[in-house]
Order: C-alpha cells, then sequence, then structure tokens
C-alpha cells in the first residue's frame, strides 16, 4: 500500500502564493513597474476617467496572456456596448482575430444588468467559471454596476459575494471602472482589491500628458509616481519614472581623465576632465557651448568610446552641417560610435525623451553623453519638482555607470550672475564652465571655471575663439 | 450506506467555504464522482470510519479537528489509514500535509484541472490497491 501511494506524494502543487509567479501585463514598461506584473489569482482594479486609457491597457493585457488551455473572459457592463469596444480593438496592432471566441471571449451583460438588477452579475459569474474555466475576468465597467446598486449595504454585499467567488476560484481577475481618487476611500471594492492601478490625463495646451500610477499592490514592491504613457497603434507606450540608482557598495569613482577635444580646455582643467563627471557648460546663445559640445562627442567617437550627442534645437540636417563645418569626417564618426539625436520638446514629454535617452545609453553602451540643452528640456517639464528630479536622478545614473557627461546650459545675458548658475543648477555636476559672448566692435568670447571637483583647476578667464577646426583657447 | 461499487467514487470533502463547495462539486461530479460535505474534522473522521469513500480532500482551516489532525487521526485508524487524503488548503503546509500523512496537497485557489487531475491520480491508485486486497 505504502509503495503505491508512495508517488502519489509527489502530488504536491501550491498554486497560490509563489513570489515569482506574476501575470505580464502586456507591457513591458508597465511589467517593471509593477515589479513583475500582477499577481496571479488576485483582484485588480484599473480606474480613471473616460478615455484615460483603461479599456486598451486591459486589452493589452489580455492578448498578451491569451494561449494555453483556459480562456479569457472579457465582460462588458453598462459602459459601452461590446460592439463598440471591439470596433476599436481592431485598431490596434496586439489584436488578433484568430483568438476570439477561443482564447479571447467577449459576452456583453449590459442588457441582463439592466433588465435583472445588479446581482445577476454573480450567477453569471459562476456560470462563466464553470462552463469556461477562465483564467483572467475582465469586467469593463465595474462601476457601471456599482452605480446600479441602490444602496451601500447592497454594494458592500455585492462586493463580498464577488470576492468570496474570485479568491475561490483560481482566476486574476480586473474590474475597470471610471473611479476618482476620492472613491478609494468611500467604495467596498477598492478595499478588497488586491492592485490598484490608475490611467489619468491632464491637458496641457494643445497636447495631453497621460499617467499611470500604482496605488496599492498586495505583497509586492512596485515603482511609486506617476508614469508617463502614449496611446499608440501598438498600445500603450510608457516611460517609468526614473529614480536615482543606489550608489553600489564600494563605490569609488574612476581615477582617469578624459580629453574634452580641446586641447586648451584640458590644459585649463589640468588634465581634462575626470571619467564619470558631470559638466555643466552655461551660457548665452552664440558662446560656443554646441561647438565645445559636439567637439567632445567626437572626441569620444575618435577615441573609441560611443558617445551620445542629445539635442533639442537643431534638426539632425543642422546639425550635420555644423559637424561638417569642423572638418570631421561625420560618416566615419559615426561608424565608430558617435550617435546624433534630435527629440522634439514640443512634442514630448520629459518622461519620454529621458527614458529614449537611458534606452539608447543601454543598447550602444554610451560612455560619453552630451545634452543640448536643459533649458530645453526645462521646457518639456510641466512640472519643476519634476524636472529637477529627473536631473538629479539622471546625473547619478551616469556617476554610478561612468559615463562623462556635459549639459549645455543657456543663460539669457553675458551679465549672468555666476552664483546664479550654481545656484540653479550646479547641484547637478561636478564641474562649471561659465561662457561669456559681448565685444561693441567684434565679438569677444571667453570661457571661466567656475568650479571642478578634485582639481587645482586654472582660475582665469581665458579668451575662446572658434575656427574652422571648432573651439579654441587663446593662452 | 453507498454499495461497493459506488463507494469507490464516493470524495468526502471538509470545506465550509460554500464558493468553494460548489466549484468542488459541480467538477468532481461531472467527472463521475459522488461528493459527500462535511463541515468540520469530527464530522470528516465520523464519516470516513463508517463509510467507504475513494478519497478524503480537506481544507486544514476546519473547524472541531483541523485537517491536519484529522489527517494524522486516519492514518491511525485501520480502517481508514489506506484511504488517500489531499489537502487541499489557503495555506502553504505543503511539508506538513505530508508529515500529517497526506497523500497529496494542492494550494488554493481552485483550479479546475489541477484538482480533478489530482483527485484522478489519487483515486487510479485507491482503485489498484483495492482490486489487490480483494
Amino acid at each position: 500500500m505504502s509503495s503505491l501511494l508512495q508517488p502519489e506524494r509527489r502530488l504536491v502543487r501550491d498554486l497560490g502564493g509563489e513570489s515569482g509567479d506574476r501575470m505580464r501585463s502586456g507591457n513591458r514598461e508597465a511589467d517593471y513597474i509593477l515589479g513583475g506584473g500582477f499577481p496571479t489569482n488576485s483582484i485588480n482594479i484599473v480606474m480613471g476617467h473616460p478615455g484615460s486609457g483603461k479599456t486598451i491597457f486591459a486589452e493589452q493585457l489580455i492578448f498578451d496572456n491569451a494561449a494555453g488551455d483556459r480562456p479569457i473572459l472579457y465582460f462588458t457592463t453598462l459602459s459601452e456596448p461590446l460592439s463598440k469596444v471591439v470596433r476599436y480593438l481592431q485598431g490596434f496592432r496586439f489584436f488578433d482575430e484568430t483568438k476570439l471566441g477561443t482564447e479571447v471571449i467577449y459576452e456583453d451583460v449590459g442588457d441582463q444588468l439592466s433588465k435583472e438588477g445588479p446581482a445577476i452579475l454573480i450567477p453569471v459569474l459562476k456560470e462563466a467559471i464553470r462552463t469556461l474555466a477562465p483564467k483572467i475576468i475582465v469586467i469593463d465597467s465595474f462601476k457601471a454596476v456599482h452605480d446600479l446598486m441602490p444602496s451601500d449595504g447592497d454594494r458592500r454585499r455585492l462586493v463580498y459575494e464577488l470576492t468570496a467567488l474570485l479568491t475561490a476560484y483560481g482566476t486574476t481577475a480586473f474590474l475597470l471602472g471610471e473611479y476618482t481618487e476620492d472613491d478609494i476611500l468611500r467604495y467596498p471594492e477598492f478595499a478588497i482589491a488586491d492592485g490598484i492601478v490608475e490611467m489619468s490625463r491632464r491637458r496641457l495646451g494643445n497636447r495631453d500628458e497621460r499617467y499611470f500610477r500604482v496605488y496599492k499592490l498586495r505583497g509586492s514592491k512596485y515603482l511609486e509616481g506617476a508614469h508617463a504613457f502614449r496611446i499608440t497603434d501598438a498600445g500603450l507606450d510608457m516611460y517609468p519614472r526614473l529614480v536615482s540608482p543606489s550608489m553600489p557598495e564600494g563605490y569609488e569613482p574612476p581615477d582617469e581623465r578624459i580629453s574634452t577635444g580641446i586641447a586648451g580646455l584640458d590644459r585649463m582643467l589640468e588634465g581634462g576632465i575626470w571619467r564619470g563627471t558631470t559638466t555643466l557648460l552655461a551660457g548665452p546663445s552664440g558662446a560656443g557651448k554646441t561647438t565645445i559640445g559636439l567637439q567632445f562627442a567626437l572626441e569620444g567617437a575618435r577615441q573609441g568610446e560611443p558617445s551620445l550627442y542629445m539635442n533639442f534645437q537643431e534638426n539632425p540636417s543642422q546639425l550635420m552641417r555644423t559637424i561638417r563645418s569642423l572638418g570631421v569626417d561625420l560618416e566615419e564618426a559615426q561608424a565608430h560610435g558617435l550617435q546624433l539625436v534630435y527629440a522634439s520638446p514640443v512634442e514630448l514629454q520629459i518622461d519620454s525623451i529621458i527614458v529614449d535617452m537611458f534606452r539608447r545609453i543601454q543598447q550602444g553602451k554610451i560612455r560619453r553623453v552630451v545634452i543640448d540643452a536643459l533649458g530645453d528640456l526645462a521646457s518639456a517639464a510641466t512640472d519643476q519638482q519634476r524636472l529637477h528630479d529627473y536631473l538629479y536622478a539622471l546625473v547619478q545614473h551616469f556617476a554610478v555607470s561612468t559615463i562623462t557627461s556635459i549639459l549645455n546650459f543657456e543663460t539669457t545675458a553675458n551679465s549672468v550672475s555666476i552664483q546664479g548658475v550654481q545656484n540653479a543648477m550646479s547641484y547637478l555636476s561636478d564641474n562649471v564652465l561659465l561662457l561669456t559672448v559681448g565685444g561693441e566692435e567684434t565679438t569677444r568670447r571667453t570661457i571661466r571655471i567656475l568650479k571642478t571637483r578634485g582639481s587645482a583647476h586654472d582660475l582665469r578667464i581665458r579668451e575662446v575663439i572658434i575656427t574652422g577646426a571648432g573651439v579654441e583657447i587663446v593662452e | 450506506m453507498l454499495t461497493d461499487a459506488s463507494a469507490c467514487r464516493v470524495i468526502l470533502v471538509a470545506e465550509r467555504d460554500r464558493n468553494v463547495r460548489d466549484l468542488q462539486s459541480f467538477a468532481l461530479e461531472s467527472a463521475g464522482f459522488v461528493v459527500a460535505f462535511v463541515d468540520d474534522g469530527e464530522a470528516a473522521f465520523a464519516y470516513a470510519t463508517a463509510n467507504a469513500a475513494a478519497l478524503i480532500v480537506t481544507e486544514i482551516l476546519i473547524p472541531k479537528l483541523d485537517g491536519l489532525t484529522l489527517c494524522r487521526r486516519l492514518r491511525a485508524e485501520p480502517a481508514t489509514r489506506d484511504v488517500p487524503v489531499l489537502v487541499f488548503s489557503i495555506l502553504a503546509a505543503a511539508t506538513r500535509a505530508e508529515e500529517a500523512g497526506a497523500s497529496a496537497f494542492l494550494r488554493k485557489p481552485f483550479i479546475e484541472s489541477t484538482f480533478i487531475a489530482t483527485v484522478s491520480a489519487l483515486t487510479k491508485v485507491q482503485d489498484h490497491v483495492m482490486a489487490v486486497v480483494t
């Protein structure tokens, strides 16, 4: 007997709570924000105003998970008729018609709810569980069911019944709804939810900014804060908020100087700038910031260091012309790892710009970065605190990755206050260089080092000339 | 008392959660089993010692006699020591279930395919044992 039963002792399954047991959201960045995805066998609320992207988020999730022996069930209630939901769904690339009816099953219960009342939801769900055994259940919108309930007591009873059913049965549920932040404290469904995520939209001039936020995710770490996203034909394009990295244990800055690509400037800096540092290059328009930045990036390419030049003012054609005017073979520089990237700060959110920059840095193994200019990034940021947080996190990432960077910062006039520059931006940087441009009959440019970390730098104001070879320091 | 033939298909289930019961009942009956539900461990032990069952399924968190103690008592009782026991619980207690003498452990929630596959595997072994004994 025991020998016969012994093998069956291996029939040990833990279906409920393994820590790595996650359900993909269908969006890699959202999974990163969610610490790996939604916990399986959980009840989650996706909340947000109409048009905020809830339905697209849910649909991307279900089509990404539509495989295997258990289908996904998508109930539409009294928010949008099924025909409308499916019609717009077809415009997205993740939509797969071959999965409809087998792996993804849509069911419209709006008519039943309206005729028989909200209590019909529980028997409908029970029947669906018995007959279809769905691994994911979406109810869109659950808020519409909630609104049909005549009293708080009825709402509580329905939520209790729903929770008991969905907890007994192994499924991951998503309740979508046009909830507001205030509803979180008022409505019983939020108390029982294992996960709550919000999609929001903020109007900004002629464009909208959209954000994804996790309010709650039981038993899981997640990335707090508002994460920007856009809706594209591929679904949601999400940009996780940049946070400062933790400094690795035993981290020591590299003990190596690298050339700026300008011999005179290297001499002013006692042999170049320390690798892994950030340099703020401040000055008015026409002072030579872009040229110095380009020379720094081109020197990187010349040394075999992949270099990224992010600019927000000159389009790629303009920038290529500027580079060629320096006598540089652009194609050769690009072959050696120079990347020129133009982004329009008018059209994009700061989140998307920064995330795109990081993807390029990781994919291109970038060692030098120039951002031209910070002021343009500031104009893309609707929230100055968010801008400062981003820039601080950015330079911390550069330091940890020993990426050497130059951040151009346009000042409004020559009479710029040195203290003003230092107060405004120097918290970001290890080195601060100040350029001026002036003169009455002839243009005269100067450069001055306001601050360097770990160097006894040249304290004098030096004259700068721009020749066909670029910026030169008059010594 | 059930006949010997039908007793071979009786699954005794000690479970209090109404929703879990509904799901178990539907799945087991669809698979051709007869289901007998009890609310607590003492009732389960009393039923098992007085009636033949092909399998006993128990939650750990049940009143009067918890599922693991029930399992140990079933193993100590000559009339029930050969009846397979499936511990099906909300608790992550696979090791404790095995130590208590359970034949198998599944953690909730209920997933029909896994549950029925486990029940079928355990009852097939029991069928084989009965064939050898008789």
